[in-house]
């Protein structure tokens, strides 16, 4: 357990000291902080466009443009785009010591090849939790106190939900929570990717097409894709949505969380069958 | 004992027919002509094809001649006119032509329906027509046609908490038509959401609000402040 605790530690050092760890951060950061300044610069005349009709029969009264919807828009904007930045890093944990040949040397260690796995896999997943709450402070927090509280307008392709002030927050609670899940399946499959090749770019550039891919199978609305779409971990990320409706539909959120769980459980599984079996030659 | 009760009830419609339209529509006018201001407590529900809002609680205000606010902690969707519209087009008799078209009961009140078409052409009203309380002089249910809002339904009920000497209802029920709200996939990026609509399903609907009135404070000299300052 110690052993493990140290190769944890050992590997939040190496995510650490590498530049392209901070990539993930940065690009959030100025994407949220872009998305704000044009929101609270033309955000009302986004939102007129989407509320003229209604608009015609009613007066829609009360601050609609608010630090929630403000987040709300941002993930919606982020969630898609963020795997890459876990990619990044996770892509890079095995096959990144497989190019330069350290990974031989970490394998003398009186250490297990499963302990080195699982403590690789526990410094990526602590990576996405920082990142996950990075994101959760710039993006809910700062929102917030730029834009002040409100209820909550989510769009729908055939509605609208408003979901009052009070009843906002532990929402985005879980929607971080799925994010995470989501995230995880990401870097468990670039894990997985990892280990299978000795250079970090392959993993990263293969999850990022099989992302890419999936997400756009996932947008057409075409009979045989409608087929395929259970399958594909990427219909399951965005299930954080469905946290936003009401009533909430627990089942399907339910559904795509076990999904996303035994998505985590399979590449990993995956994973520490081929890497303790692999013949490292580097 | 029977007949002085019959004979009341026979003098009372027997007045309700004799008067004229614009005698029965003044008589109206008059209950609500008392109220200079008020406030009240009002409870909010919506029944909007495809926006799913929940209930909220708030605060109303009305001052004479058409001030009109209600003030809630969060987002509501309010008819264009203020509820008090009609009663506000109705208080120049000479601006309009009144007919009376019959009788009807409104649950269990039996009504003179009224049929108002204003004279000049700027008015925003096109059609009114009213449902009146025969005995309590109060309008049940009024169908306004409007230049900027298309058709609007309103229903007034006078329970407990209503005020019927102003003829303030503690319930007033607008109905009014409404194109089913849409946006496209890529607008509200719901990319999970798989389209139920078809080609021939109707692309509109009709809205209800109810809003439910209670705690009535009359006359007590409202500033006009509470209309223009910002909800905390």
């Amino acid at each position: 357990m110690e052993s493990l605790l140290t190769l944890v530690q050992l590997e939040l050092y190496k995510i650490v000291t590498k530049p392209r760890s901070f990539i993930g951060f940065a690009a959030i950061t100025a994407i949220v902080l872009l998305v704000q300044f044009a929101l609270y610069i033309d955000g009302k005349t986004y939102w007129e466009f989407v509320t003229q009709s209604l608009e015609q029969t009613f007066t829609i009264n009360g601050t609609i443009f608010n630090g929630n919807l403000v987040c709300f828009i941002i993930l919606q904007m982020l969630l898609v785009q963020m795997p890459l930045m876990i990619a990044l890093v996770t892509g890079d944990l095995i096959s990144g010591e497989s190019a330069t040949g350290t990974i031989r040397l970490i394998a003398t260690k009186p250490v297990s090849r499963a302990q080195i796995l699982l403590a690789k896999y526990i410094a990526g997943a602590i990576y996405t939790v920082l990142i996950i709450l990075w994101l959760g402070l710039i993006a809910y927090g700062l929102s917030l106190l730029i834009f002040g509280h409100g209820d909550l307008i989510v769009l729908k392709s055939d509605g609208m939900v408003i979901l009052r002030d009070a009843d906002v927050a532990w929402r985005f609670v879980a929607a971080f929570f799925v994010a995470f899940l989501s995230l995880m399946v990401v870097g468990t499959f670039s894990l997985m990717l990892s280990c299978f090749t000795d250079n970090s770019i392959g993993p990263i550039i293969i999850t990022m097409a099989v992302i890419i891919l999936f997400t756009i199978i996932g947008t057409f609305d075409i009979p045989i894709f409608d087929r395929i779409k259970p399958f594909l971990f990427t219909t399951h990320m965005i299930v954080w949505r469905n946290i936003f409706d009401n009533p909430i539909p627990k089942e399907q959120i339910l559904q795509s969380v076990i999904i996303l769980i035994l998505h985590i459980a399979g590449f990993l599984g995956i994973s520490f069958y081929h890497f303790t079996r692999k013949d490292i030659q580097n | 004992m029977k007949t002085p009760i019959i004979t009341a009830l026979l003098a009372i419609s027997i007045s309700a027919s004799a008067q004229s339209p614009k005698q029965i529509l003044a008589q109206v006018n008059e209950k609500f002509g008392k109220v200079n201001d008020y406030s009240a407590n009002i409870h909010l529900q919506f029944d909007l094809p495809s926006i799913h809002l929940d209930p909220i609680d708030g605060k109303v205000f009305f001052k004479k001649p058409a001030k009109f606010r209600i003030k809630t902690k969060g987002i509501v969707f309010l008819p264009k006119q203020n509820p008090y519209y009609s009663l506000s087009a109705l208080a120049d008799t000479n601006s309009y032509t009144a007919v009376y078209t019959g009788e009807e009961k409104i649950g269990t009140v039996n009504a003179v329906i009224l049929q108002v078409l204003p004279n000049g052409g700027e008015n925003d009203l096109i059609l009114g027509k009213f449902w009146i309380d025969k005995v309590n002089r109060v309008v049940l249910r009024s169908q306004l046609t409007t230049k900027s809002s298309g058709t609007i339904l309103l229903d007034n009920s006078y329970g407990a908490n209503s005020m019927i000497a102003y003829a303030l209802p503690d319930q007033m029920t607008v109905t009014v038509d409404m194109a089913k709200f849409k946006v496209p996939k890529m607008i509200s990026a719901d990319i999970n959401n798989k389209s139920t609509h078809t080609a021939n399903e109707s692309k509109k609907g009709t809205g209800v609000i109810k809003l439910s009135y209670s705690a009535y404070s009359i006359n007590k000299k409202l500033p006009d402040s509470v209309f223009t300052e910002e909800v905390k």
